[in-house]
């Protein structure tokens, strides 16, 4: 497992007006929690911060005024484009603590069904699991060529690395190769064609109230 | 083309599409989507464009993912009609989408594929958009 190491800084300026001026210097307001202890506000860099989530980083090493600590990112909130990071959540832990994490799956070969016209269609991109910190995987690579059409892989079918235990269901879907849809023109709640005569159904009135009404407008 | 089945009013008042978008912003079904990046009304011919360009393109390939529906009746007033004499007859339905808003999604093929057929599918759009993947919680 990767540690990505962020600068960072003790946060003075709290609430709105403070954070923005953060952000306009290039930081991203940082809170800090866990183990019993006070809540801590922080700020890091978001150069470094980006760099980390790019490499699917789970543990960061925060460099606060020459000291160094490593925190779990146990969130990140991120803008309307889903772009820029606004703030982001740091849980201490311990090296040899258990830890609860989303972790992504990487989908690996080409199932046996799309040869036969099917879709390969993922239904779980990220897993939820429980390990040690240290054995935090990148991600988690799933074998998918044996799956033949209408084959679904469940979470009891996964093979773990040893140490990490899955929160999922046995019974979860994680991926299912379907046939491929006919585009029956209508995806759920429409109505084909002639769109501008036919006119919706009015809730709490009867069909042949709304044709009466839609006439004498 | 795209309308609802049942409706509380027919016709409604046009509205100010304000802000940005606070859900349906994040890939949720697919692998890659299309992401609005400014504000417009998308109407349901231009919806239904769009997911004829990518189900030709993609050739049966992969699954494209809708995720906006056209729930706005828009009406507008005959020609050489004088003013007044009452709002016009609904004309045809469109979504309101507000940046950020997720608008297609595909799953199943590769990146490249996907920005190709999504690419197509801009063209087809009234708003700017751009090319997102799906981005992995931490």
């Amino acid at each position: 497992m990767e540690i990505a190491t962020v600068q960072g800084e003790k946060r003075q300026l709290a609430g709105h007006h403070g954070n923005e001026r953060l952000r306009r210097r290039g930081f991203v307001p940082a809170v800090i929690y866990g183990h019993g202890q006070p809540v801590e506000y922080a700020s890091v860099s978001l150069h470094d911060l980006r760099l980390a989530l790019d490499h699917r980083a789970h543990v960061v090493k925060v460099l606060t005024d020459g000291q160094e600590e490593q925190y779990l990112l146990k969130g990140v909130q991120y803008d309307h484009l889903q772009q820029t990071p606004l703030h982001v959540d740091l849980m201490r832990v311990d090296l040899t603590e258990q830890v609860h994490v989303k972790v992504a799956i990487e989908y690996r070969g080409t199932p046996k069904g799309c040869a036969a016209g099917g879709v390969l269609v993922t239904i779980l991109s990220d897993l939820e699991i429980e390990c040690e910190l240290l054995n935090i995987p990148e991600s988690i690579r799933i074998r998918v060529d044996h799956l033949e059409l209408n084959q679904t892989l469940h979470v009891r079918d996964v093979q773990f690395p040893p140490g990490i235990v899955t929160k999922h269901a046995a019974d979860d879907i994680v991926a299912v190769v379907q046939p491929p849809r006919v585009h029956a023109e209508a995806v759920a709640g429409a109505v084909v064609e002639g769109a501008a005569a036919v006119e919706p159904e009015i809730i709490g009135k009867g069909p042949k109230e709304t044709e009466e009404s839609a006439g004498g407008e | 083309m795209l309308m609802p089945k049942r409706v509380k009013h027919r016709k409604c008042q046009k509205g100010r599409i304000r802000g940005n978008a606070s859900r349906g912003n994040t890939v949720a079904f697919g692998d890659f989507g299309l992401q609005a990046l400014e504000m417009g009304r998308v109407t349901a011919r231009q919806i239904e464009a769009g997911r004829v360009a990518t189900s030709h393109f993609l050739q049966r390939e992969g699954r494209v993912y809708l995720r906006i529906f056209p729930h706005i009746p828009i009406s507008t007033k005959p020609l050489e009609t004088r003013m007044g004499k009452g709002k016009g007859e609904p004309e045809y339905w469109a979504a309101m989408v507000k940046p950020g808003t997720i608008i297609y999604e595909i799953g199943g093929v590769g990146e490249d594929i996907a920005k190709k057929a999504l690419l197509r599918v801009a063209h087809k759009l009234p708003v700017k958009t751009r090319f997102v993947a799906r981005r992995h919680s931490v």
